[in-house]
C-alpha cells in the first residue's frame, strides 16, 4: 500500500474523525474554516501578505517573544513544585532542585536562560517595529500595549530575580529598589510598599513571589492576547500596507 | 433607491449571477484594509503555522542546549549583614546604575527612566503619517541617519562616562555650587546637549519626523546599551572602572547572571 493511500485510510478513520472532525485543510473554504474556527489558530489573519512573512522583515522576534513565554510558564511551573518561598526554605529548596530533582538543575537553568533570553527578544522585537515604522496609523495603540508587555516583562524578571535568596539576588534587588526610594516626596512609602518593610525580608519575598507566579504572568497572557489579536485587526502586519509600485523604491 | 436605477457599486462591480454575495462589514474609508485586495497574499494555513512550528523548535532547541552546558548561578545564602562586592543590579538595570554613578539619583533613577517610558508611549502620536511604514529604516537616508546616529553614540557616549568617571562634576564642584545643581541640572543638561546635538543638526537639514525620531530612537537604544555594558563589563569592586580582562579579586561579570 502506498504511502498516500495509508495516510488516506488512516485520515478517514473513526478515531482519527472523532479528533479532527476535518481532513487537511487544501481548498480556500477549508483553509479559512480552520483559520476562524480553531481555538489555537483564531489568533491568526486567514490570509497573510507574502511581504510580512518574509524573515528579513520581522525576523521572528514577537512570536520568538511569545515561544519563550511558554518556555517560561512550562520550566516554571515544574520550579514551582518544590520552590518555597520563605526566608527560611528557599535557599535549601533551591539547592534541592539542584542536587535531588530529577533534571532540576536542568529545568531551573532553562527558567533562567529563557527569562534572559525573552527580555532581550522583547527589547530587539521593539527595535524591529520602530526601525521599520510600524507604530504609526492605525497601530499606535498596539505600540502602547507593547511598552506595557516590556514593561510586565522586565518586572516579571526582576521579582523572578530575588526567589534563589542567595547574596546574588539579595543585593541586586536591594540595589534596584533603593532607586525607587529616591521618587521625591514619597520614595519612602513606594520602597516601602515594594518591600514590605524597611528592607528586603520575608515580605519581599512574598510579595514578589505573588508577583513573579500569579499577577504578572497572568497580565502578561491577557496582554498578550490582546497585543497578537490586534496585530490582525490592524490589518497584519505593517509590510502589509505598502502599496505595490513602492515595493522597489527603497533598495 | 428606486428599483429601476441601477446601484452605482454594480457598474464598479459586476456581480457574477452564479454567485451569492454577503456585505460583511460597513467600514469608514480609512481603515486598514479598506481598498485592499487579496493581491500578493496566501493563505495563513499552513506557512504561518509552520514557520512558527519551525521557531518554536528552534528556540526550544536552543535553550536546551545552553542549559546543558552553562549552570545557572546560585551563591551563598543571602546574608544582609555581607555586602557583596561589587552590588549589581540585574543586566537590564545595571544601565540605570552606571548612570546612578554620575548624577544625583532623583536624576538617573526617576528623571531620565520616566522620560524614556514618556518617550516610548508618545512616539506613535509624534509621527503618524502613513507613509513608509513597514519599510526599514524609511529609505536610505533613514539607514544613513540610523547608523550616523549609532557611530556618534557608541563615541561620544563612553567618553561621557569615562571624562565623567576622571573628573567627577561632584567633587570639582563640591564648595562653590549646591548640589542639585552639580549633581542634578548640570549632568542632566550635559546629556541633553549630546543627545539634542544630532537632533538639531537633523532638524537644521529638514529632516522629516520620522527621521528625527530615528535618530531619537538610535540614540537612547546605543546609549543604553553603552551604559549597560559598562556597568555590566567594566564596573569592579567598589563599582569603579576596570578593564573586563583585569578585575582584582578574581571577579567575574558574567557569574552574575
Ligand atoms: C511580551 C512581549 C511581546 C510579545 C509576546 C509580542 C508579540 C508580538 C507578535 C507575535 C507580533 C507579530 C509580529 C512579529 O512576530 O513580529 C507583534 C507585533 C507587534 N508588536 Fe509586539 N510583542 C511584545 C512586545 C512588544 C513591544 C515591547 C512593542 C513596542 C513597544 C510591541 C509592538 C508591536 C507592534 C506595533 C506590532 C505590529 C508590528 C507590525 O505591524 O509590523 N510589541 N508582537
Amino acid at each position: 500500500m502506498s504511502f498516500s493511500s495509508r495516510f488516506e485510510r488512516m485520515t478517514k478513520s473513526r478515531v482519527w474523525r472523532a479528533f479532527f472532525r476535518h481532513g487537511w485543510p487544501d481548498n480556500p473554504l477549508d483553509r479559512s474554516l480552520v483559520m476562524t474556527s480553531n481555538i489555537f489558530f483564531h489568533l491568526h489573519p486567514v490570509k497573510v501578505n507574502r511581504k510580512s512573512i518574509k524573515w528579513s522583515y520581522s525576523f521572528g522576534l514577537g512570536i520568538i517573544s511569545s515561544i519563550l513565554f511558554g518556555v517560561l510558564i512550562f520550566s516554571g511551573v515544574l520550579l514551582m513544585f518544590y520552590y518555597v518561598p520563605s526566608v527560611e526554605r528557599a535557599y535549601t529548596t533551591m539547592k534541592d532542585i539542584q542536587i535531588s530533582v530529577p533534571l532540576g538543575q536542568f529545568t531551573r537553568n532553562m527558567h533562567r536562560w529563557a527569562a534572559h533570553a525573552m527580555v532581550l527578544a522583547v527589547i530587539l522585537h521593539m527595535a524591529r517595529v520602530f526601525y521599520t515604522g510600524a507604530y504609526k496609523l492605525p497601530r499606535e495603540f498596539n505600540w502602547n500595549v507593547g511598552v506595557i508587555l516590556l514593561l510586565f516583562t522586565l518586572g516579571a524578571s526582576f521579582t523572578g530575580y530575588l526567589l534563589p535568596w542567595d547574596q546574588l539576588s539579595y543585593w541586586a534587588i536591594t540595589v534596584g529598589t533603593n532607586i525607587a526610594g529616591y521618587v521625591p516626596g514619597m520614595g519612602l512609602q513606594i520602597r516601602q510598599m515594594l518591600l514590605g518593610g524597611v528592607e528586603v525580608g520575608q515580605n519581599t519575598l512574598i510579595r514578589f513571589y505573588t508577583l513573579h507566579v500569579a499577577a504578572l504572568p497572568v497580565l502578561l497572557g491577557l496582554f498578550i492576547s490582546l497585543h497578537v489579536w490586534r496585530v490582525r485587526k490592524d490589518g497584519g502586519l505593517a509590510a502589509s500596507d505598502q502599496q505595490e509600485p513602492s515595493e522597489t523604491a527603497n533598495e | 433607491m428606486p428599483d429601476s436605477e441601477t446601484p452605482v457599486t454594480d457598474e464598479i462591480y459586476p456581480k457574477d449571477s452564479t454567485k451569492s454575495y454577503a456585505l460583511v462589514e460597513l467600514m469608514p474609508d480609512d481603515g486598514p484594509m479598506v481598498g485592499k485586495g487579496p493581491d500578493n497574499t496566501v493563505f495563513s494555513f499552513p506557512v504561518v503555522l509552520l514557520w512558527e512550528i519551525i521557531l518554536l523548535l528552534l528556540v526550544t532547541l536552543g535553550i536546551f542546549l545552553f542549559s546543558l552546558v552553562k549552570q545557572a548561578p546560585l551563591e551563598e545564602i543571602a546574608n544582609p549583614m555581607i555586602t557583596t562586592d561589587p552590588a549589581k543590579a540585574p543586566w537590564y538595570f545595571v544601565g540605570l546604575q552606571e548612570l546612578l554613578e554620575h548624577m544625583h539619583p532623583v536624576a538617573a533613577g526617576i528623571f531620565i527612566p520616566a522620560v524614556l517610558v514618556a518617550f516610548l508611549f508618545a512616539l506613535p502620536y509624534v509621527d503618524y503619517s502613513r507613509a513608509d511604514v513597514g519599510v526599514w529604516f524609511a529609505s536610505r537616508r533613514g539607514r544613513r541617519i540610523t547608523f550616523g546616529t549609532m557611530i556618534y553614540t557608541l563615541i561620544v557616549m563612553p567618553l561621557y562616562i569615562v571624562i565623567d568617571n576622571a573628573f567627577p562634576l561632584r567633587e570639582l564642584l563640591r564648595d562653590s555650587v549646591p548640589l542639585w545643581i552639580a549633581q542634578g541640572l548640570l549632568p542632566v543638561a550635559i546629556l541633553l546637549a549630546l543627545v539634542g546635538l544630532p537632533l538639531l543638526v537633523l532638524w537644521r537639514l529638514k529632516a522629516t519626523r520620522r527621521e528625527l525620531l530615528l535618530a531619537a530612537f538610535t540614540v537612547m537604544l546605543v546609549s543604553a546599551f553603552v551604559f549597560t555594558m559598562s556597568g555590566f563589563f567594566f564596573r569592579g569592586p567598589g563599582f569603579k572602572l576596570y578593564w573586563p580582562w583585569e578585575m582584582p579579586n578574581g571577579y567575574n561579570p558574567l557569574n552574575e547572571l
